[in-house]
């Protein structure tokens, strides 16, 4: 994984271009990969790619990255060419004081690399206390003279800000290596073009001797290897310079090409503090961003449910086909009666059994000539011999708590034909008293209403409108 | 003609069948864990078998079938009695009813239950114990007994009377197996019983039904998995959220600061929504109603001071929170220096987070005026510095999905979400309260995660919905 494929990963998974089952059927074709996270979320980002807007915004952003680093880059080289070449600077009256380049190649990088590994340990924080210092500043100026769109786009990119603090870390180093390249070049540049008298001077009262082994200690990484590159005590003696008096000295004029012996030590003084040590600083920094990169990518909104995704199987238990709708009707049912009469041509009981009629009938006060039982366990003579027999007005209790089936409504149905009247009285269980309740009886008066018979009408306890109590009376 | 056993060599499949509105569609919701599974007191709502099959990875385990209810049973048995045939050929009866009756509208319903029986299934056959047995059911059962299928009876207690002695001596003569099973109050293990009595309906089916039960506790894990992530998710979000706004002025106006205030508030309240609605889907729960009122838990804001008493710290127990905090941390220090710090650093750690935690428990974060950078100003509000809001939001937020873990997916009225004052008692411990703090500190902080830091997160609220509703 690299900026890059973070920038793509986290654009794909706002956009999230594959489905749950997609996604499985990635993790599937991809076993060889299941326990690696991250080689899955940069595989996976390689397959989606193509459904990502064009220009994609990680080639925007990395081009941006790569336009503002180039040119930063080159500035830090520039002026590490300039400052090289002021250091250096040689009018032939004074010589070139080292303790100026030193401080520069060694002492300046010493710090700033201090600097970065504190940038470094503190780089989860979202505002470094150090972001002022480091080309970040540089890099947002530079923004604002990219195109609208483009500088909206990146904008709008939010970035981890642990990542965000990684890349300025390595973006700093490059920098800074640049601006050691610059110094560099302008010594080496220096030394081949003219003949420099280099001398060290300071106001503090330091011997040739402490000086020598400070330069020793401080040339400790090449001594052993290039001992000319190492100033000598005798150079040391030679090259020491102070400022009173309009002239140089009689020895160094004598030794004057011997003072020039300095270049060696001063360019590997650069090559190892300002050069190697930052390389290194670079490489650290390249493993940190790297990291950082991975990081991000796990905790990026969204790729935990990826990585599930495409991990943990598919289960199951939903339905793909969408339920038909039956038909219904909230109308409510036009013909209710309120009030039983005293008696009728016949009461009968879908599924009640004749003793439970006779106690049922008493229990409402109604009586009957005859009391039959239908549905249930009849067969369709039996129930075809009571249709025979009926006639007038027909009291027909029905379970309440039993839906109506078809089986009930054919019945019904026949039944209208050969009577006046039926009165359908949907019945409660011999525990509530037989009374059913509303519910129950709405459930009744919805099936009736589907097929309105004139002849049908259905006992409520109470009527729901006063409207058609009317009705019942006129009939 | 083969028999349907014959035929046979897919996965196991049952088909819920019986009387209408006796619950069947409330029966297969429950066991399906689908709450898309349309329920209606009307009967003869369900006219087309619905199949709901458990599959994993698109393999199917086992397969369900929601049914319309029996609608001219007395017509179908008069049927089929008209032929005269021995027990082991009483099935090619049914079948031929089938497919002379395909196009008959009359008996669309009793085809549309008998197909998937005839084509393998296994019979689970539903009834309301609550209401009286009922001569009637003879003739289902009987048609059903037709089929030579393996069969079961289930139960279902609609209501709160109590009929089932009765059913069971009726069911016992015409079924293998009669169970018990309310699907409004399902739970993992009463399902997996009934999973488990499906199984012994056939032989072959037992391997694939156990399967099939291994896998739903998977699922279980599964779903508890995501809960949490989610959970973790929301905090952390909500947490370290910040709001950012352009200044045009010099100056922010007290109008500025009370808008970003607004914008903040609200992007934590949408958090807050958009993690329920994950949660219901993560429970199959999508087709929850729920009231705008009860979104926002009866009214209760999340920044409302009733919230904060509910699912909040109280101040001393957020004093104490910060104190052990800080005293952690000053202990590092003073474990550093192996002890020559004289345990200042425990000392003034625990004095420092406690007066944080002290002066932290009302405020809910400042706003700043930040940046000069290209030109511009900027009003900032987050992130959250407020130490109680964690506690009170992921409160909420294990209230509901406890709730919604624990609702059968056969229920359909509105989701009754009811506060419970004991709630912060059943799942905050002293404990849990120390590590939980550790990890919002972090949030606050506004660093960034490392990805195992979010996990252990996780896994602290992991076990804690574990907790909560497997008990």
């Amino acid at each position: 994984m690299n900026l890059k494929s973070y920038v793509d990963l986290s654009e794909l998974l706002k956009e999230n271009p594959s489905t749950q089952g997609e996604n499985r059927a990635f993790g599937l074709t991809h076993v060889l990969i299941k326990e690696r996270p991250l080689e899955q979320l940069s595989v996976w980002t390689e397959a989606h790619k193509e459904k990502l807007k064009r220009p994609l915004l990680s080639d925007t952003f990395s081009s941006y990255l790569y336009g503002v680093t180039l040119t930063l880059v080159l500035i830090a080289f520039v002026l590490g060419l300039l400052s090289g070449i002021g250091l250096l600077s040689y009018n032939g009256k004074e010589p070139v004081n080292v303790i100026y380049f030193m401080a520069m190649v060694i002492c300046l990088p010493l710090f700033t690399m201090l600097l970065t590994f504190v940038s470094m340990l503190r780089a989860r924080s979202a505002r470094s206390v150090l972001v002022h210092l480091s080309p970040a500043f540089w890099m947002e100026k530079m923004l604002a003279l990219l195109p609208g769109k483009i500088q909206e786009n990146i904008q709008a990119f939010k970035i981890n800000p642990l990542l965000a603090n990684w890349v300025i870390i390595k973006r700093s180093q490059m920098i800074a290596l640049f601006f050691s390249l610059g110094l560099l070049m302008a010594l080496l540049g220096g030394v081949v073009t003219k003949d420099i008298a280099f001398a060290w001077s300071t106001t503090l009262h330091i011997t040739p001797e402490t000086f020598h082994d400070f330069l020793r200690t401080v040339a400790f990484p090449w001594r052993e290897f290039v001992p000319s590159a190492v100033p000598s005590m005798e150079l040391i003696e030679q090259s020491h310079y102070f400022r009173l008096g309009d002239k140089l000295s009689e020895e160094m004029i004598t030794h004057a090409s011997q003072l020039g012996e300095w270049w060696r030590f001063l360019a590997f003084a650069t090559v190892f503090y300002a050069i190697f040590l930052r390389s290194l600083m670079l490489l650290l920094s390249s493993f940190g961003l790297s990291r950082a990169v991975k990081q991000s990518c796990l905790t990026l909104d969204g790729s935990v449910r990826l990585l599930r995704e495409i991990n943990e199987p598919i289960i199951s238990t939903h339905t793909k086909q969408t339920k038909i709708a039956s038909a219904s009707n909230d109308k409510g049912y036009g013909q209710i009666v309120s009030t039983l009469d005293a008696s009728y041509d016949s009461i009968q009981g879908w599924a009640i059994t004749e003793d439970e009629l006779s106690v049922l009938s008493d229990s409402m006060k109604v009586i009957a000539p005859m009391h039959a039982e239908v549905g249930g366990l009849n067969t369709f003579e039996e129930d075809a011999e009571v249709l025979s027999k009926s006639h007038g007005e027909v009291l027909l209790f029905v379970k309440a708590w039993e839906p109506p089936t078809m089986d009930f409504i054919d019945y019904l149905e026949d039944l209208s034909i050969k009577v006046d009247k039926v009165i359908v009285m949907p019945v409660g269980t011999t525990e509530n008293l037989y009374k059913a309740t509303d519910k129950e009886i709405d459930v009744w008066e919805n099936k009736l209403s589907l097929d309105e018979d004139e002849k049908v009408w259905l006992k409520r306890s109470s009527a729901k409108t006063p409207g058609r109590e009317v009705r019942n009376a006129e009939s | 003609m083969p028999s349907p056993r014959e035929g046979d060599f897919g996965h196991p499949k049952f088909a819920v069948v019986g009387h209408p509105n006796k619950g069947k569609s409330s029966i297969v919701s429950a066991l399906a864990l689908d709450d898309s599974v349309g329920i209606s007191d009307t009967p003869g709502t369900t006219t087309k078998k619905r199949s709901f099959p458990l599959s994993v990875d698109g393999r199917v385990l086992y397969e369900l079938f929601d049914t319309p209810g029996f609608q001219r049973a007395r017509k179908v048995l008069a049927w089929l009695e008209k032929h005269h045939v021995s027990a082991d050929k009483k099935h090619e009866v049914v079948q031929a009813f089938i497919n002379k009756h395909k196009d008959d509208k009359r008996f669309n319903d009793e085809v549309e239950l008998l197909e998937p029986i005839m084509d393998g299934a296994g019979i689970i056959y539903v009834v309301d114990g609550s209401k009286p047995y009922g001569e009637e059911y003879e003739a289902e059962m009987e048609i059903l007994r037709w089929t030579g299928q393996p069969s079961m009876a289930l139960i279902n207690h609609i209501d709160e009377s109590d009929y089932s002695e009765d059913w069971k001596r009726a069911l016992g003569q015409y079924f293998k197996m009669v169970r018990t099973f309310n699907p409004m109050q399902t739970g993992m293990t009463q399902h997996m019983k009934i999973l488990e009595s499906m199984a012994q309906l056939k032989e072959e089916w037992i391997a694939p039904v156990k399967a099939s039960m291994k896998l739903f506790e998977q699922y279980q894990d599964q779903m508890l998995e995501r809960s949490a992530s989610l959970l973790a998710r929301l905090v952390y979000k909500s947490v370290s959220t910040v709001e950012k706004r352009t200044l045009k002025t010099e100056e922010a106006s007290k109008k500025d600061k009370e808008k970003i205030e607004k914008k903040y508030k609200n992007r934590l309240r949408n958090l807050e929504v958009t993690t329920q609605k994950n949660i219901e889907e993560v429970w199959n729960h999508d087709h929850l109603k729920k009231e705008e009122k009860v979104l926002a838990f009866e009214g209760m804001d999340l920044f409302s001071e009733e919230t904060a008493s509910v699912f909040g710290l109280t101040r001393k127990e957020l004093i104490i929170t910060g104190a052990t905090s800080g005293a952690v941390t000053g202990a590092g220090i003073d474990l550093l220096f192996a002890g020559h710090t004289l345990f200042l650093g425990g000392a003034i750690g625990a004095l420092v987070g406690g007066t944080g935690a002290f002066f932290g428990f009302d405020e809910l974060s400042e706003v700043k005026v930040l940046g000069q950078t290209l030109g511009k100003r900027y009003l900032e509000m987050g992130p959250m510095e407020n130490r109680n809001f964690p506690y009170i939001l992921l409160g909420r937020a294990i209230y509901h999905t406890v709730k919604v873990a624990k609702m059968s997916h056969a229920k359909r009225e509105m989701f009754d979400i009811n506060m419970d004052q004991t709630f912060k008692e059943k799942w905050l411990s002293d404990t849990l309260r120390k590590d939980l703090e550790t990890y919002h500190k972090k949030f606050r902080s506004g660093k960034a995660l490392e990805p195992r830091e979010l996990r252990e997160y996780e896994e602290l609220i992991e076990n804690v919905l574990t907790h909560l509703i497997n008990g």
